[in-house]
């Protein structure tokens, strides 16, 4: 009779599966200082500005399946950027997303569809860029054995800035292959492609003579039929314009996770921008992330 | 017939616990095996049924099986509490098993009962690095080895197929034993593992502009 009593109010939780949704929550948080070469997206290298980035993340995702083989996932992200040399390019962005995945059957090795939809905004520094940036994307990932999987990734992202300059429409499709190589140490790359508008910037005196029609009517013409604006992002007199562009991106990243919860990330990336008048703006970046997972 | 066939198969072995089997397991560099299953079936006689009360527990917590490896006699009824804070989707696609409890909530338990002897792989489709072995045998005597790679099946005096599995070995280990009363039998095995194989915890996605 006691033990039944003592027993009766885990039955009842049991049996009803109560729980606060604050309980489904699962919190992540990162910190991230990078060194970022041609941070200013600048194609004459004598003016190319390298900075020292840091960021830092908190998310939440309440997962929840709906289906035998369908899982939705609501999640929220706090984002932010802090460039101490280059203040003005200092953003913090809220954003949330919904996802959509679809199992093709059961265990690991099967192939999984997701799809996902974000809206967020960019509080920038710079009052030109910031605004609501929307976002989908579909990715197909299959494990072809327990420590390597592959994934495929189409998406379109939508930035609208309060200036044009800083206006974005751009679509990528990528790859990305992750090697545990140990319990311990991962191995993962991605390649990218990326179709669209970005924002570039170009020191005073290379935009005044880029005006004055130093560098041949083409580049002239496309410059000045897309929208640019002084912004001192990168000193005083620096100009940002918007150019529509290719870019190749790739990365490469170890891992090294102390725990479930706690992980290391070593990265390097880099991006080659080619504009639609044949400029181009090598980026790259060395970045040592703390990731933690409550 | 059978019921009381079957009580007397149990009344047997309830009297005759008088023998024991004592292993030592460690991998081919000396160092000790844990979760290792040791059963030994009887050759001389047949096994007795399992008890109808005979219920093991395999928990889904942190996102994790707990145990990792759980040996059960065929016929054992298997419960799966939920006492995490997510769904689970617990499955097995494995011969001696097939089953799956999909939209598993947090405070949920639901059992199966494991009539057949066998290996049994279960999973959550959820989350791909959660695994767990269930060992079926065709026996009372079991057990699963220690830490320290010890283990210690007590059994009546008789003949029996010794079969020793673990998940990262590659073919079962079988060997006759014999067992006699008031002496206990020692045994000790060195195991070629394979590498493990599982899959690792996923790490959170970012996606973003360029």
């Amino acid at each position: 009779m006691l033990s039944a009593a003592l027993l009766a109010p885990a039955a009842v939780a049991q049996s009803t599966g109560v729980t606060n949704w604050v309980d489904y929550l699962h919190l992540t948080t990162s910190a991230e200082v990078a060194r970022v070469e041609n941070i200013s997206r600048t194609s004459y290298e004598p003016t190319r500005k390298d900075a020292t980035t840091f960021a830092v993340d908190v998310g939440g995702s309440i997962p929840r399946q709906l289906a035998p083989s369908v899982l939705f996932a609501g999640s929220g992200e706090l984002s932010s950027l802090f460039v101490s040399d280059y203040e003005l390019t200092n953003h913090v962005t809220a954003t949330g997303r919904l996802t959509l995945q679809k199992k093709f059957g059961l265990g690991p090795q099967t192939w999984v569809l997701q799809a996902t939809v974000s809206g967020g905004y960019k509080a920038a520094r710079l009052d030109d860029d910031q605004g609501f940036t929307t976002e989908a994307g579909f990715q197909l990932s299959k494990r072809v054995l327990s420590n390597l999987r592959f994934a495929g990734s189409a998406r379109w992202l939508e930035h609208d800035a309060k200036s044009a300059v800083f206006d974005l429409n751009q679509f990528t499709y990528g790859l990305d292959v992750q090697w545990d190589i140990t319990e311990h140490w991962t191995l993962s790359g991605n390649a990218s492609w990326l179709k669209g508008d970005l924002v570039a910037n170009a020191a005073p005196f290379v935009w005044s003579q880029m005006l004055a029609g130093a560098f041949g009517p083409a580049i002239f013409n496309s410059y000045t039929s897309r929208p640019w604006s002084v912004t001192d992002l990168y000193g005083p007199g620096w100009v940002s314009y918007n150019v529509e562009g290719d870019v190749d991106l790739w990365s490469v990243t170890l891992t090294y996770a102390w725990t479930d919860q706690l992980s290391l990330d070593l990265r390097y990336n880099a991006a080659f921008v080619v504009n639609q008048v044949g400029v181009t703006y090598p980026t790259s970046a060395w970045a040592l992330k703390l990731g933690y997972r409550f | 017939m059978k019921p009381l066939l079957s009580c007397l198969l149990l009344f047997i072995a309830g009297q005759a616990h008088g023998a024991e089997l004592a292993g030592q397991i460690i991998d081919s560099k000396g160092v000790p095996v844990t979760d290792a299953v040791v059963s030994l079936i009887p050759l001389d006689a047949p096994a007795p049924p399992v008890t109808a009360t005979a219920r093991v527990e395999v928990a889904q917590q942190n996102q994790e099986f707990m145990p990792y490896v759980t040996v059960v006699q065929a016929g054992t009824s298997v419960v799966f509490p939920n006492r995490d804070t997510v769904q689970h989707h617990v499955y097995s696609l494995s011969k001696a098993k097939k089953f799956e409890l999909p939209l598993y909530n947090p405070g949920e338990k639901e059992s199966v009962v494991f009539d057949i002897a066998g290996l049994v792989t279960v999973g959550c489709n959820i989350h791909d690095w959660m695994i767990s072995h269930l060992v079926v045998v065709p026996t009372p005597w079991f057990a699963k080895s220690d830490p320290q790679g010890a283990v210690h099946v007590e059994a009546p005096a008789g003949r029996y197929r010794l079969e020793l599995w673990h998940p990262r070995l590659a073919t079962p280990v079988t060997k006759e034993v014999v067992l006699a009363d008031g002496a206990a039998a020692k045994e000790s095995f060195t195991l070629t593992l394979k590498p493990d194989r599982r899959v690792r915890r996923a790490a959170p996605g970012k996606t973003g502009g360029y």
